[in-house]
């Protein structure tokens, strides 16, 4: 293992420790015994069938928007905009799907997922292409374009493609049933999207990791300027960076909705994206370590769940932990540093004493 | 105090930076009234020394004593209060503000809580009247000149009360003319408010010019302090560069390939400004030659790089590569046309600092048969057998290929720079400042691959600010000045002042006068 | 439709309230925007703002106490941002998104935690104080009601002004984030300068946020902040980090978010909610390719 690696993990895993640590507080403060709060936590992702499958399919969800900052952070352009994204792209998703009820899925589902990447892709390459030929900050516009996309499909499920169906009062027409994707654990999450997401996933670490494309969206991200001195094409690179990016975040889109809610709902994401955003970052967008992490955010996300309906600690409390965690690791840069030059000028001192003494 | 007291002095002052020892023992008293010269190559410690001095770093060991005073603490306001003044080699002036906002910065004419403008720019032209120094208090300093610059930079000291001035690299950006005056100006505050002067530089022969006495300083250490007047420039030179450094003569072998592989015809490049930094600039160089442009830095030298490269648009004229015309390429297509590129800079341009040396060294590689399936699918195993190959070719030091290239010493990560671009094989060649802030060692291993490159009939573009290496690479020399070329030579046949003379205008005045 | 209604005097109050929200958080970010931080982290200053004026205001009974809070909870949160930023060198763009995730989270935990509530809060017992309104009567006869904290607002655009364009600290201000070595050289800390423009960033974001649940509305509810921060930073790019602009700015935010309120009639309200962020959008555009066309005029 290379030392850096090394280094890194000994830090992150002060960093959770830290963070549980002061989440135990916070429970301390807030009246609550912190052992009961995170027993509750890992029996509840953990401890059944169901929770394990809830677990499992979290986890998948924080992979793939994980990966879907990382890759475009890899070419250098920041994607804050996947959730507007994952909106449009289940919206368009679902409308077409909806439309074609009757057909054969081994024709409706390739066509949808097609649909949703095209269209999360679309929404991603707008603020690309203003960051790159124009030079406006990414990070502001997607940010603005995830309001914009969730108030437009929020007004197309409840007025223009709302259901007819009596009973239902939200959200566009069901999906045939042939379309929909079944569950793996019956009451639990995991439906076999988890399949699809395995497969994206393998495809997006070795783009990532084993392609030239890869390596060339590296050096980008690492210094724009020094890839467009060797002949890379960076702003392209950028510009597919965010299409892959857009894309993975339009089929997530598609598989909430075509697993779980079988059909499309305003409310079906809970700032999915911003959770797996924040493990990308406290990974450095490395996908390997982004898998990984997800699978622990898995845990933490659902046991949250059963925490507070247990024991009555809001499960915002884990959002408080993680982003504890990412301050703990943006820091940890300078922090190292800093005790690195002390170290060398303690170091000199000590030498120089002794070249006195002789 | 009286003339002669000693105003300075260093006691065993030792500086260590993580990975280098930028100072190393040093012992020095500077005097009242005396203009100290400290001279010494790029990187010898001449600034962190005098940075020390004026409190910008701490140094690791030793002790400084202003005035007899102890030094405790080190920062540039304790430096200040006892008198002492330093004109940055990067001006530190803020761009937008203007000549009377920056002289007053920090110490600024106030009316209550409101500054007092009025009174600012009234001190300005004060100062302006007292010491002969003509600046206009209301011009931005983004607007005027380099000289009327390092005038503010000065006057900005003096206003604080400064009498130990120190000047880092005065004339490296100065025009003669300009540099004349300077020397006016020093000698006049000398000779009137008795102030004690110490000037870093590298051209000797400006030492000789203004100095009293001088200190050479060699890879960190204080090598000798002498009178001006009892040493010449040969003397200083050989302290400098110290004994072991007299370099082997380079092997040519001609082969007389007289087909031209760079062509520039009349090219006009703008700089990030807007300005015209190239200005009707022709070149050619044939195969199996190192051209050398000589220049001071800031003549349209990067611009006329990057536009050759790609990096930078063209104005107007033409670049020929191999014959091809590159206006509107991208750095990519005109790399296919059969050029490599050792640039400027290597930190922002010449590598990824957060890359390992493996990914570094095959950049722009990455898509041959021998390293990717169909382009896409990188063989990793053959990468890393060809990364450790040019590793021991190039011996670049480092614990191994997975070393970050940000670690490495300079000399190393120029030694990467070099190899990535060098083991492309291509006709064409353009290499800019190749050994700047590298080691000796690491400089003629550099040397030698340039020449052996040239013996294998590649054209060379080179640039660098340092004329000895132009001499020793050189098969001909231009020289350029704002712009455009002033004058061709051939390293044996003309003297560096000579040369000087064309760097700074002279060539182009004399061919205006006729 | 009725054009008369989106073009009235009622208009004109309304995009001045809304604009105020924005005025006072881009002036904080035009402060740190001059000691060289870019300030993605105000969203997340103005939810702490917006959720500490409304405890405070409901544990004291006294809008005061409402708006002390806020300005504790603000200047709390750009000290955090400095520490990472100026002291840790650590990346703007992480730390700011992370602060807002942050923000969100820890007032939601906290409303849920204290007064044990969710979606935004009622109180049992007890009531929220308001920021002080006071009314004009308009030379048309129109009686026009202002929270105390808009007419505040352009107070402080003016003190901001007069601060960066006639003070010597604003001066070291802006030296501090365009060379700060000069700064330094010259014996002053650049990095105290910073400290300085994210405290009071920090403040401002504060004052806004308490304006948001205390003045504009009067209850916190979760994630209230809606993207304003991020409205905010895109003022000071189209103002060009001159206060009078990023005034001006805002108050064009305003207009569009009002005349979508007003067009409600016709277009759906949730749609027209969308339109001052496009506007926000088109005005980064615009000013992007202005400055396109100027350079290649140059």
């Amino acid at each position: 293992m290379k030392k850096e690696t090394k280094n890194y993990l000994v830090s992150l895993s002060c960093a959770v420790l830290l963070a549980l640590l002061i989440g135990a507080v916070i429970m301390l403060i807030t009246g609550h015994n912190p052992l009961e709060g995170y027993g509750a936590l890992f029996t509840g992702a953990l401890g059944t069938p169901r929770g394990i499958g809830n677990t499992l399919y979290k986890a998948a969800q924080l992979c793939i928007t994980g990966l879907a900052t990382a890759v475009a952070a890899q070419a250098g352009i920041f994607n804050v905009g996947g959730e507007g994204q994952m909106f449009l792209g289940a919206l368009a998703a679902c409308w077409v799907g909806a439309s074609l009820n009757g057909q054969s899925p081994w024709l409706v589902i390739p066509l949808c997922l097609a649909v949703a990447a095209a269209t999360g892709a679309f929404y991603a390459w707008i603020p690309a292409v203003m960051k790159v030929k124009m030079g406006i900050s990414e990070v502001i516009t997607t940010i603005l374009m995830n309001t914009i996309a969730i108030k437009f499909c929020t007004y197309m499920a409840n007025g223009p493609l709302k259901t007819t169906e009596r009973g239902v009062n939200q959200g566009t027409a069901s999906l045939d049933k042939l379309f929909r994707f079944d569950k793996l654990i019956p009451g639990s999450n995991l439906t076999e999207t988890i399949f699809y997401i395995a497969v994206l996933t393998f495809l997006v670490w070795y783009l990532m990791t084993r392609t030239t494309a890869g390596f060339e969206m590296k050096l980008t991200g690492q210094n724009p300027r020094f890839a467009k001195f060797s002949g890379i094409r960076a702003e392209r690179l950028a510009i597919i960076g965010m299409l892959i990016s857009g894309a993975l975040c339009g089929l997530l889109g598609m598989f909430e909705c075509f697993g779980l809610q079988t059909r499309f709902k305003a409310d079906f994401s809970n700032e999915f994206y911003f959770d797996g955003m924040l493990v990308a970052m406290i990974m450095r967008y490395k996908p390997v370590g982004i898998i990984l992490m997800s699978l622990f955010f898995g845990v933490l996300k659902i046991g949250g769940i059963t925490m507070q309906s247990r024991t009555g600690i809001s499960s915002e409390l884990i959002l408080i932990v993680q982003s504890i965690i990412i301050f703990f690791m943006a820091a940890e840069d300078g922090v190292m540093q800093r005790l690195r030059l002390r170290r060398a000028a303690r170091g000199l001192v000590r030498s120089a004493g002794k070249d006195g003494e002789a | 105090m009286e003339k002669g007291e000693t105003m300075v002095s260093f006691r065993h002052v030792s500086m260590q930076f993580p990975g280098v020892l930028a100072n190393d023992d040093v012992s020095l008293d500077i005097r009242q009234g005396e203009v100290f010269a400290l001279v010494g190559e790029n990187g010898a410690g001449k600034s962190t020394l005098m940075n020390i001095l004026y409190g910008m770093n701490k140094p690791t060991g030793g002790e400084v004593y202003i005035k007899g005073q102890k030094m405790t603490e080190f920062s540039p306001k304790a430096a200040i209060a006892r008198g002492v003044g330093m004109v940055h080699q990067h001006f530190m002036l803020v761009p937008s503000f203007t000549v009377a906002q920056n002289i007053m910065l920090n110490n600024e004419p106030r009316r209550g809580i409101f500054y007092d403008f009025k009174a600012a720019n009234d001190t300005v032209n004060r100062l302006v009247a007292e010491y002969g120094l003509q600046v206009r208090p209301e011009d931005r300093v983004e607007d005027i000149s380099v000289g009327l610059q390092q005038r503010v930079e000065i006057l900005k000291t003096l206003h604080r009360g400064a009498d130990v001035l120190i000047l880092d690299e005065p004339t490296a950006v100065l025009t003669p003319q300009e540099t004349e005056e300077l020397f006016a100006v020093i000698r006049r505050i000398v000779a009137e408010r008795h102030m004690t002067i110490i000037i870093i530089t590298h051209k000797l022969y400006e030492v000789m010019e203004i100095s009293d006495r001088v200190g050479v300083m060699r890879q960190g250490k204080l090598v000798g302090v002498r009178n001006t007047a009892e040493v010449n420039e040969r003397i200083l030179a050989s302290m400098m560069v110290g004994k072991e450094v007299l370099l082997d003569a380079l092997e040519r072998v001609d082969d007389h390939d007289e087909t031209v592989a760079i062509e520039v015809e009349n090219l006009q490049v703008r700089d990030s400004r807007g300005l015209m930094a190239v200005n009707g600039l022709s070149l050619r160089v044939q195969r199996g030659e190192v051209l050398g442009i000589a220049g001071i830095e800031g003549n349209g030298q990067s611009e006329l790089i990057e536009a050759i490269t790609g990096m930078r648009p063209i104005h107007g004229g033409t670049v020929k590569i191999q014959g091809h015309d590159i206006r509107g390429l991208s750095p990519g297509q005109i790399r296919a046309l059969g050029l490599a590129h050792v640039p400027e800079d290597r930190l922002s341009t010449g590598v990824s600092a957060k890359a390992d040396i493996t990914d570094n060294l095959i950049v722009g590689k990455e898509k041959r048969p021998e390293f990717s399936l169909k382009r896409v699918h990188m063989k990793r195993r053959s990468i890393r057998r060809y990364a450790e190959e040019i590793f021991r070719k190039f011996d670049i030091r480092g614990a191994g290929v997975d070393t970050l290239t940000g670690d490495l010493s300079g000399g190393n990560m120029q030694k990467v720079v070099v190899a990535r671009e060098f083991s492309f094989d291509t006709p064409v060649l353009i290499i800019s400042q190749p050994t700047r802030g590298v080691d000796i060692g690491a400089m003629d291993f550099i040397h030698q691959q340039i020449i052996a490159k040239r013996n294998a009939s590649c054209a060379i573009l080179l640039v660098s600010a340092d004329l000895d290496e132009l001499y020793r690479l050189s098969d001909r020399m231009v020289t350029i000045y704002e712009g455009r070329i002033t004058g061709e030579f051939l390293p044996d046949s003309i003297e560096k002042t000579e040369i000087s003379y064309y760097m700074t205008g002279g060539g182009s005045r004399k061919e205006a006068a006729r | 439709m009725d054009w008369s209604t989106v073009f009235s005097m009622s208009t004109l109050v309304n995009t001045v309230n809304t604009a105020t929200i924005v005025v006072l958080a881009g002036l904080g970010c035009l402060l740190t925007d001059q000691v060289g931080i870019m300030s993605i982290g105000i969203d997340g200053m103005m939810t702490a703002g917006a959720f500490a004026a409304v405890m405070g205001s409901w544990l004291c009974g006294s809008w005061l106490m409402g708006i002390v809070f806020a300005l504790a909870a603000g200047l709390l949160f750009g000290l955090f941002y400095a520490v990472f930023v100026v002291r840790f060198k650590s990346d703007e763009f992480i730390i700011g998104v992370a602060m807002n995730i942050f923000a969100v989270a820890l007032t939601t935990f906290m409303l849920r935690s204290i007064p044990g509530q969710t979606g935004s809060f009622h109180p049992a017992t007890g009531t929220v104080t308001k920021l002080p309104a006071f009314t004009l009567t308009l030379p048309g006869g129109t009686p026009v009601t202002l929270s105390l904290m808009v007419p505040l607002s352009w107070l402080l655009v003016a003190v901001c002004w007069v601060m960066m364009y006639r003070t010597p600290l604003g001066y070291w201000l802006h030296a501090s984030g365009e060379h700060p070595e000069s700064l330094r050289s010259v014996g002053r800390s650049p990095e105290r300068m910073r400290y300085l423009g994210s405290l009071l960033c920090g403040l401002l974001c504060g004052l806004s946020g308490a304006y948001l649940s205390l003045g504009y509305l009067s209850t916190f509810t979760e994630n209230m902040s809606a993207s304003r921060g991020y409205v905010a930073v895109a003022c000071v790019i189209f103002g060009r980090s001159n206060p009078l602009y990023v005034f001006l700015a805002a108050l064009l935010f305003g207009f569009i978010d009002t005349a979508g309120q007003r067009m409600q009639g016709v277009v759906d309200p949730t749609l027209t909610a969308t339109f001052p962020y496009i506007g926000t959008i088109l005005m980064m555009v615009l000013l992007a390719a202005r400055t396109a066309i100027r350079k290649r005029r140059a």
